[in-house]
């Protein structure tokens, strides 16, 4: 019996298909499942960070992604990264040294993988590490120059319930970053804006949960931490995050939008901004994010 | 239940066919593969509380609606077994099967009539559907084991695994009794 089913697994993994395993629930939690072997996705990313209680801050980042299944549980990917910019009003000494608007711009370039462990719906639990290597050239806090190289690891785990049709998902990891911020003429002779090599490390943890409530369409809230330690000032910035997010998807090809409010924030603050609960540096009081995929 | 006259009970499965935007096949066509020259007579059940709690003692997975649709299949006026319509959650969409089983609680063959998922595919093709062929309440249905998973698709393997199972303790709990 077992050599007939593994015969009739080969033949059918032989078959070619596209699939949608990857299909983002969330738009910041990552799920646990991988493309099958020799199948495609590519996702279109968009993010809308908006205000810091004072003056005008605006950043879209976009973000386009290619990702291949080279083995059912093996999947590598490389995405393009831009962004566009407009503030003014906003002076932080160390972070935002002028008003600055620009359009939309390349800024970076990720490559990652994602290897699966367990699988949500074969193994009752699904687990996945996920690692991406992030070198980008536009500081996106303030849009200014800035040579950024990224390390993060993640571990992604997912639950099915209800048959799948609620579905869990958990991610725990880190991002390891290295800096080096172009120099910028003309700055106040006492405005801080340091250009040695800098180091930081981010602790990230995520939680979301999602919802079929009718066929093809998910509902779903997700809540995000991250914690960010430098050798200065070791803990320079918390927040936690969240919101909602509605999904859709086909057989073809799935979206989804999200909003993402600050609870929470805490560390570096600036002087100015009228909401002290918050971290408003490196961080804004919300985002909206839309994301398509496309299965090929 | 009285029987109904093989015409009224074809009209009468011909209109529950209707509800589905069946991709491949009708609830009819499916009868006739799963029970060649049998005759359908609409046997649809309600399942009480306690039949579902007994379901899901039996097959360890719960008995979501509480009716299922079901045709008695006869031949010369003999039962020769059941064909249960049946809706499990796929990743998008409710995936619609039908699953013969013999008057002895032996699965006789599942058919897809409706499966608009991105990849799996495979479902629909008869090396995995035969997989159940025989299968009864006392075997294992343990997906990778001795039903082979289709990478991409593992949740709509494993809910037509187990929807599978469920069907044969809802043919012990309610047909048999």
């Amino acid at each position: 019996m077992k050599i007939k089913v593994l015969g009739i697994a080969v033949a059918l993994g032989l078959c070619n298909f596209t699939a949608s395993a990857d299909e983002n629930l969330l738009g910041y939690v990552k799920g646990a499942e991988t493309l099958p072997e020799g199948s495609a996705e590519v996702y279109q990313f968009f993010t809308k960070r908006s205000g810091k209680t004072v003056g005008h801050y605006e950043a879209l980042d976009t973000k386009t992604e290619f990702e291949y299944g080279l083995t059912n549980a093996f999947n590598i990917s490389f995405a393009l990264k831009g962004m566009s910019l407009d503030t003014n009003g906003i002076i932080i000494d160390g972070y935002m040294p002028k008003d600055n608007d620009f359009g939309w711009k390349l800024s970076g370039l990720e490559a990652g993988f994602k290897y699966n462990f367990l699988s949500p719906a074969l193994d009752d639990f699904g687990l996945s590490m996920y690692g991406s290597m992030d070198y980008s050239w536009v500081d996106n806090h303030s849009g200014q120059d800035k040579d950024t190289l990224s390390l993060e690891m993640m571990m992604l785990m997912q639950k099915y319930f209800l048959e799948g049709q609620l579905v869990w998902t958990g991610n725990l990891g880190f991002e390891a970053t290295g800096a080096k911020r172009k120099a910028i003429a003309g700055l106040p002779e006492d405005f801080e804006w340091p250009t040695e090599a800098e180091m930081e490390i981010e602790l990230i943890a995520g939680t979301g949960m999602s919802y079929r409530f009718a066929p093809n369409w998910f509902i779903g809230a997700e809540a995000l931490y991250e914690e960010e330690h430098e050798t200065e000032v070791n803990l320079e910035r918390y927040s936690w995050f969240a919101g909602p997010s509605i999904h859709y998807g086909d057989a073809k090809w799935w979206a989804t939008l999200t909003y993402m409010k600050q609870l929470k924030g805490g560390g570096e603050k600036f002087d100015e901004q009228t909401d002290n609960d918050l971290h408003l540096i490196e961080k804004t009081e919300a985002e909206w994010r839309l994301k398509f995929g496309y299965n090929f | 239940m009285r029987p109904l006259p093989s015409l009224i009970a074809l009209g009468a499965a011909a209109t529950c066919q209707m509800v589905y935007a069946a991709d491949y096949l009708t609830v009819i066509e499916a009868q006739q593969l799963l029970f060649p020259s049998a005759v359908a007579i609409d046997h649809k059940v309600a399942i009480s509380d306690e039949q579902k709690d007994q379901i899901k003692s039996l097959a360890g997975v719960r008995q979501r609606f509480d009716e299922q649709e079901v045709y008695k299949m006869e031949k010369d006026g003999n039962l020769v077994g059941w064909t249960i319509i049946d809706n499990v959650v796929g990743k998008h969409e409710f995936i619609t099967y039908a699953v013969g089983i013999d008057a002895t609680g032996k699965v006789t063959g599942i058919e897809v009539l409706s499966y608009r998922e991105t990849h799996g595919a495979q479902i629909r093709m008869q090396p995995w559907r035969d997989m159940f062929v025989g299968k009864t309440l006392s075997d294992k249905f343990k997906l990778n084991k001795d039903i082979p998973n289709i990478s991409g698709a593992t949740l709509s393997c494993r809910n037509v695994t187990d929807g599978v199972k469920r069907l044969l303790a809802l043919h012990q709990v309610v047909l048999q009794s």
